[in-house]
C-alpha cells in the first residue's frame, strides 16, 4: 500500500461509479509506420490536459491529445476534485459546458469553522467581494471526472483535437525546432513529432526526468483519510471544517458535499497512521458512526487514504515541453487549489499557443506561460502548507500558538483570520510578467453589461465575439483622432475594439456596449484610465490613458513582441 | 521598529506581566504569553513592523 502515500487515490472499497469507456482506434502511424508530424501534442486527460484541448478546439486550433486510459478518473477511481472556483466556471462557459456542470453541480456559498463542539467562525462568500457579479456562482462542488467527461464531449463536438485513448508515451526527446514521442499502444508503438508538447499527465509524470526538471519539494507526515459516502440523514448543504473534531480524536474533519447526494468526508489521521488500517471499511465505518451517530445509515461510495506533499518544478517550460496541472506541481488540497490551478495553467498556455500558430504573436510569447504560472503555482503552494501547518501543529509552541489563536477566535473577530482552514482558491495575479504592465494581470470577472438597451450580455459573449483576439475596451467619449488610431490599430493587428458607453455616453463607433452601472469598468479595475486591453483568458494586459505610441507598445507587449519604444536600444 | 521609549507606563506593564502569570501552570503561562503576543501583534498590524520585531527578538545578545 505504498503507492497510497500520494496525491493520487486508490480505489479501495464500494462500488465506485460507472465511467464512460472511449474506444481505441488504431492511429494511421500505426500503418503506416512513419513518424506522425502534428503542431501540438497534449499528453494526459485529466482536467488540465482536456481543459486545454477543449479550448484549442474552442479556437478551432488542431492538436493531439494521448491519454494512457480508456476513461475519465483515474483507472476506477471514483473522484479527485470536487470544488470548482467561479473563474474555473467562467472558462467553462466559455468553452460551452458549464450549463451541464450547473445541472449536475451542488452551489454552496457558507462554509463554518468548528472547533471541538463550538463553531469558531461562519463565512457566506455571497456576502463577500463582488463574487455576486459574476453570471457564476461563487463555487460550485461536482466530482471531477463529469466535467473531464464533459469536457470530452464537447471537444468531440468541435472537431479540432483528435483524441487518442490507450496512447501511453513512453520516451521522448527534443532539439531546438520539436519533440519526438514514443508512444505505446494496444497494438504496437509509433513515434509522433509536435512543435509543442504539454504535459499534463499528473504527479506521477515521467516527462520531468526525461528532460531533467528540478523540482522543490516537502514532504509532510499528515495522513488523511476520505470516505466518499450517500446518508440517509442529510447534512447541510454548507461547507464544514473542524479544527479539533471530538468525533475524529481531536484532529481535523472536512464535509462537503458534491453531486449525486455523494458527500466527501475527509478524516485527518494520526501522523504515519497505516493507510491500509485507516481504510479499512469497519474502521472507515465506526468513525461514520461517531461523527453522524449510530442510526445513520451510510452507503461507502469511495474511501481514498492519503498523504499531503507539495512540489513544485522550477521551470514550466523545458525546451519544447510544457508542465501543467499536477506535472508541474502538486499541493495539498485545501482551498481546492490543485484542479483549479490546472484549469487556469490550460486557459493561459492555449490562447498563447493559439496566437503562435495563427502567426499573430512571436515564439517568445510561450515563455509567459511560465512566468505567469509558475508565480500561482508558488503561491498556491505557499498558501496550502501554510493550511497545513496550522492543522497539523505539533505538540509544543505550534501547538500553544494555535491553541491562543483559537481561543481568541471564539472571543475577537480579529483572531479568526488566523484559524486557518484553508484559503479557497482565486484567479492568481500576474504582476511578475513581461507581457503584463505593472498594475495589471488581473483576472476580469464574467460581469455583465448591456449590447443595446435591454439586450443582457457578459464578458464572455465579448471575448466569444474577439475570437481570440485581444479586445480593447475604450471607456467613454473618443475624439476623431482617437477614433482612427483605434480603427488603423485592429486592422493591422490581432485586436477588436470595442468602445464602453457609461451612463449618458454617446456611442461614436459601430462596436460599442453600454455599461450604465460601471460593473465592466469596475471589473476591468479601469477607475481613471481609458482604455483596457483584455486577453482571450480575461486577463488584463495593460490600462492606459492615450490612444497613441504607448497603446502600440502595450499591444506589442501582451503578445510577446515588446516593442523598444524610445529607449534606444 | 521603535526602539526608544515609547512606553507611558513601562514598570506598570511590566508589574502587569509579572502579575497575570501568578497561580499559573507552565502550560497556562506558554498559553498566555502566546495569546498576549496575538492581542498585541493585532494592535501593531503593520507587517514590516511585525517582521522587524520577530527578527528583533531573536537576536539574543551573547552574555558579558
Amino acid at each position: 500500500m505504498s503507492q497510497a502515500y500520494t496525491s493520487g487515490y486508490e480505489f479501495t472499497k464500494g462500488s465506485g461509479y460507472a465511467l464512460p469507456q472511449y474506444p481505441f482506434v488504431p492511429p494511421p502511424e500505426l500503418q503506416s509506420g512513419q513518424t506522425g508530424e502534428t503542431d501540438i501534442v497534449i499528453v494526459g486527460g485529466g482536467i488540465s490536459g482536456l481543459t486545454l484541448a477543449c479550448a484549442l478546439a474552442h479556437q478551432g486550433v488542431r492538436a493531439v491529445l494521448l491519454d494512457e486510459d480508456n476513461t475519465v478518473g483515474v483507472k476506477g477511481a471514483s473522484s479527485r476534485g470536487i470544488c470548482y472556483t467561479q473563474k474555473s466556471l467562467e472558462i467553462f462557459e466559455r468553452l460551452g459546458i458549464y450549463q451541464r456542470i450547473a445541472t449536475k453541480g451542488v452551489q454552496w456559498s457558507v462554509g463554518r469553522t468548528f472547533a471541538g463542539h463550538d463553531e469558531v467562525y461562519a463565512f457566506d462568500l455571497r456576502q463577500q467581494g463582488g463574487f455576486h457579479l459574476s453570471s457564476q456562482p461563487p463555487f460550485m462542488n461536482i466530482q471531477q471526472f463529469y466535467i473531464e467527461g464533459f469536457l470530452v464531449e464537447r471537444i468531440m463536438t468541435l472537431d479540432s483535437v483528435e483524441l487518442r485513448w490507450q496512447n501511453r508515451v513512453i520516451g521522448l526527446t527534443q532539439d531546438e525546432q520539436s519533440a519526438t514521442l514514443q508512444v505505446q499502444t494496444p497494438q504496437g508503438t509509433y513515434a509522433l513529432r509536435a512543435r509543442h508538447v504539454i504535459d499534463a499527465t499528473g504527479s506521477h509524470t515521467p516527462f520531468r526526468n526525461w528532460v531533467g526538471a528540478s523540482v522543490t519539494k516537502k514532504r509532510g507526515d499528515d495522513r488523511w483519510c476520505i470516505a466518499d459516502v450517500r446518508f440517509t440523514k442529510r447534512p447541510p448543504v454548507e461547507r464544514h471544517t473542524w479544527i479539533e473534531a471530538p468525533f475524529n480524536e481531536g484532529r481535523a474533519v472536512w464535509q462537503h458535499l458534491m453531486a449525486d447526494e455523494v458527500w466527501r468526508i475527509d478524516y485527518q489521521m494520526a501522523p504515519n497512521a497505516d493507510p491500509a488500517d485507516v481504510s479499512r471499511e469497519d474502521v472507515v465505518r465506526e468513525r461514520l458512526t461517531r461523527q453522524f451517530g449510530a442510526d445513520t445509515d451510510v452507503e461507502i461510495v469511495w474511501v481514498g487514504p492519503y498523504a499531503y506533499r507539495s512540489e513544485c518544478i522550477d521551470r514550466m517550460r523545458h525546451g519544447r515541453v510544457f508542465f501543467m496541472g499536477d506535472s508541474a506541481k502538486v499541493m495539498s488540497p485545501f482551498g481546492a487549489r490543485g484542479g483549479n490551478s490546472g484549469i487556469a495553467d490550460a486557459d493561459n498556455l492555449a490562447w498563447k499557443l493559439a496566437a503562435v500558430q495563427r502567426g499573430w504573436a512571436p515564439e517568445s510569447l510561450l515563455d509567459s506561460y511560465h512566468e505567469e504560472r509558475h508565480q500561482a503555482a508558488t503561491e498556491n503552494v505557499l498558501v496550502t502548507n501554510r493550511t497545513a501547518r496550522f492543522l497539523r501543529a505539533p505538540e509544543g509552541m505550534e501547538r500553544v500558538i494555535r491553541d491562543a489563536a483559537i481561543s481568541l477566535a471564539r472571543q475577537y473577530p480579529f483572531a479568526r483570520q488566523l484559524v486557518n482552514t484553508g484559503r479557497m482558491a482565486v484567479a492568481n495575479a500576474y504582476t511578475r510578467s513581461s507581457v503584463c504592465d505593472d498594475g495589471s494581470g488581473q483576472s476580469v470577472q464574467n460581469v455583465c453589461f448591456e449590447w443595446a438597451p435591454g439586450a443582457a450580455g457578459n464578458v464572455n459573449e465579448l471575448l466569444s465575439w474577439a475570437e481570440g483576439h485581444l479586445l480593447l475596451l475604450c471607456f467613454g467619449p473618443l475624439d476623431r483622432r482617437s477614433r482612427a488610431r483605434v480603427t488603423a490599430l485592429s486592422s493591422g493587428a490581432p485586436l477588436r475594439c470595442v468602445q464602453v458607453l457609461g451612463a449618458g455616453d454617446r456611442p461614436q463607433v459601430r462596436e460599442h456596449v453600454l455599461d450604465a452601472e460601471g460593473h465592466l469598468r469596475s471589473a476591468c479595475r479601469v477607475f481613471d484610465h481609458r482604455w483596457a486591453l483584455v486577453r482571450p483568458d480575461a486577463y488584463v494586459a495593460a490600462t492606459g490613458d492615450a490612444f497613441d505610441a504607448s497603446l502600440v507598445h502595450a499591444l506589442a507587449k501582451a503578445l510577446g513582441a515588446s516593442l523598444i519604444v524610445g529607449e534606444g536600444a | 521598529m521603535k526602539t526608544a521609549l515609547n512606553f507611558q507606563d513601562a514598570d506598570g506593564f511590566y508589574e502587569q506581566l509579572l502579575d497575570a502569570h501568578i497561580g499559573l501552570t507552565h502550560e497556562q503561562s506558554q498559553l498566555l504569553n502566546a495569546r498576549l503576543i496575538l492581542l498585541l501583534a493585532n494592535q501593531v498590524g503593520d507587517a514590516a513592523v511585525l517582521a522587524r520585531c520577530v527578527e528583533a527578538a531573536k537576536e539574543v545578545p551573547p552574555v558579558q
